[in-house]
């Protein structure tokens, strides 16, 4: 026996790339996320052959869940085909054998970095979120032990006042996505970089959703029916990006969020940021039927 | 072709990264060679930012990525994340080094010699551009010492802990798989020991010196002076299957001890890493020194600080993520914008949430 029968030499063996004990502990520190909603759980987050801050805290839940038979739908600021997105499919598609989609209705695990899907996610799907900065404490504690404590003690006093500070200064919340949010009544997460439009989707939603952070080595949850609440001001209601009223370019569809596209002449349209639910509502407009999925909003309007 | 399109994004990653790839150029054996022969002292840096010591391994990522350092750094990191550990090898004690280069700026004359072995540190740093005229620069032949020093000389604190000059830590008995691991473990703070020490070892060069320096300029409590400086390379004892002990080859080491000259004793500042890498545990063992209980949360000293900033791998990654589209925040974060915008164009409409002026103070 030499240490070279020890060693296996070449490409990554394990199934789905990550090794055994990796995938063990991811299990075990979704499980403990799963049962303190919001809670920020750390875990040791191995390197995955894409870079740090490109998604691999996502990578390594979907590569932890994904088997040869689930459907994998991966997209980035809502779109599938969008580089990174086309890239992290590729690779988990490669690594695992599992079939690959764009359409959210029909996945089993929707990886996304910075939207929810407008269809209405089922019980037996599960949403992973991939999350750049996992602590909503960081702009006012950026030490992530102080921070800690905070969380410990409920101590979110100070989060509570930058909001007040700005409605003082601006006349309303600035913040625009990552809207800090209390779940199940306790911790409060940061929902990754989605817009504000997506944030009240989450709130008793039936599907899990699994925020994972690779750089920050942080997992956090939203098991499904837990309180997902927005911090606001009794007196001053949350308010989601301004697009009700706005149409597709493309489907002539309303009542999504969107994407302004700037024009030569100055001005701008619009397209539905889903690109999935984008590419249904154009099938529908050219006369398809039953093509798209219930959506979270109705008219514009979160139902 | 933009970056984002309706359908066709793929194909355009796809020749991005051919593009890159035809630009290098087909990779040969004989390159990787090549890089692991000639260039030791970046396979060093590599291998130590990896935490991998494997000079083929380390020349092959080189070559794949044509030298971006945070490339080949990633791919050996992903590499050997996915490596069974199939022992774990006995600790290294300084004295058993087979030391090729050991220094004290402490002393004139420390017991073992100051052996200066290779380095550059006296040279006149001079371009030996006739090898560009066709000149080969053939370097003059080294004479041997009359007598050859001991390649296992005492260490120097040792001899100051016999004087009363410093304390030297306690041993750790931790053994074997009980050694907290930083690549299996997340760091939190305070950091265990032993995470610190493995993190200062896969810290980035560049990162590491920046901080070190900052606390050598004055932003840190304690002015570092060169205690100990080895270069060696470290047998890797391991227990085989069948009980018997024995070394699976040998690694290049470097390690550096630093001392604090403040208070009634010296304080000691450690750092080590794969290969031979002086700038960098000169500059980590100083922030080792330099962490202490009064560094004050996010000064640049400060265990969380330090250490968060100096993993290569996390801040080089999260750098160049900053190219992926940001449109659905960016988005998000105009809706807000226009709004106050409108709001300040025609404040009556909305007076009931119009901004107050902040009292003077």
């Amino acid at each position: 026996m030499t240490l070279a029968d020890f060693a296996h030499r070449g490409a990554a063996s394990s199934y789905a790339f990550l090794d055994a004990s990796a995938k063990r502990e991811l299990r075990r520190k979704m499980l403990k996320a799963v049962c303190v909603p919001g809670c920020q759980m750390p875990y040791a987050s191995r390197e995955v052959p894409i870079a740090r801050g490109w998604g691999t805290g996502g990578l390594q839940v979907s590569l932890t869940l994904v088997t040869p038979k689930t459907s994998v739908k991966v997209i980035d600021q809502g779109a599938d085909d969008s580089v990174n997105a086309a890239s992290i499919r590729r690779f988990i598609a490669r690594v695992a054998g599992c079939p690959v989609t764009t359409d959210t209705c029909t996945a089993d695990l929707i990886q996304s970095r910075h939207r929810i899907p407008e269809e209405i996610l089922r019980p037996d799907q599960i949403l992973v979120l991939q999350v750049p900065n996992p602590e909503p404490l960081r702009p006012v504690q950026p030490n992530m032990s102080v921070a800690r404590q905070m969380h410990a003690d409920a101590d979110y006093g100070r989060m509570w006042l930058q909001l007040y500070e700005e409605i003082v200064r601006s006349g309303r919340v600035m913040q625009g996505s990552a809207y800090p949010s209390l779940v199940n009544g306790r911790h409060v997460m940061t929902p990754s970089p989605i817009p504000r439009w997506d944030v009240p989707k989450l709130h008793m939603a039936r599907h899990l959703t699994i925020l994972c952070a690779g750089r920050e080595k942080r997992i956090h949850a939203v098991p499904p029916f837990t309180r997902v609440e927005p911090l606001v001001f009794d007196d001053i209601p949350y308010r989601v990006e301004e697009h009700a009223n706005l149409t597709c370019a493309k489907s002539r569809a309303r009542g999504f969020f969107m994407n302004e596209l700037p024009q030569a002449d100055g001005s701008a349209i619009h397209e539905i940021s889903d690109s999935g639910y984008g590419e249904k509502s154009i099938r529908l407009r050219d006369g398809e039927t039953d093509v798209r999925g219930q959506t979270w909003y109705r008219d514009g309007r979160m139902t | 072709m933009a970056y984002v399109s309706a359908r066709g994004g793929e194909r355009a990653i796809d020749q991005a990264e051919r593009l890159f790839r035809a630009e290098m150029g087909p990779i040969e054996p004989e390159r990787v060679a090549q890089s692991r022969d000639g260039l030791p002292y970046l396979i060093d840096r590599v291998m130590g930012e990896a935490s991998l010591y494997n000079p083929d391994l380390a020349a092959l990522a080189l070559a794949q990525t044509g030298g971006d350092l945070s490339e080949a750094v990633l791919l050996l990191r992903a590499w050997r994340t996915t490596q069974p550990r199939i022992a774990v090898a006995a600790p290294v004690e300084q004295e058993g080094l087979f030391t090729h280069r050991r220094i004290s700026a402490a002393f004139k004359d420390v017991p073992g010699g100051q052996v200066l072995g290779p380095t550059l540190d006296y040279a006149h740093r001079i371009l030996a551009t006739e090898v560009l005229d066709g000149e080969a620069f053939r370097p003059s032949p080294v004479d041997a010492a009359e007598t050859p020093t001991d390649p296992t000389p005492p260490h120097v604190s040792g001899w100051q802990a016999e004087n009363e000059l410093v304390d030297l830590p306690d041993p750790d008995p931790t053994k074997g798989e009980d050694i907290p691991d930083i690549t299996r473990q997340p760091l939190l703070f305070p950091a265990k020991r032993a995470h610190t020490l493995q993190s200062l070892a896969r810290a980035e060069t560049g990162g590491i010196l920046a901080l070190g320096y900052a606390a050598m300029r004055g932003h840190g409590s304690d002015h570092p002076t060169v205690n100990e400086l080895r270069l060696a390379e470290a047998e890797v004892e391991v227990l085989h299957p069948s009980g018997t002990r024995f070394s699976a080859g040998r690694v290049k080491v470097s390690q550096a001890e630093v001392v604090s000259k403040q208070g009634e004793r010296l304080r000691l500042g450690f750092a080590a890493t794969f290969g031979w890498n002086e700038v960098k545990v000169i500059a980590a063992a100083t922030l080792d020194l330099n962490n202490t209980d009064h560094a004050e949360k996010g000064s640049p000293t400060e265990e969380e600080f330090v250490l968060y900033h100096t993993e290569g791998v996390e801040s080089s990654g999260f750098c160049i993520h900053f190219k992926l589209p940001h449109y659905v925040s960016f988005q998000s974060s105009l809706d807000a914008m226009r709004d106050v915008a409108a709001r300040k164009a025609a404040p009556a409409e909305h007076k009931e949430h119009a901004s107050i002026e902040e009292p003077a103070e």
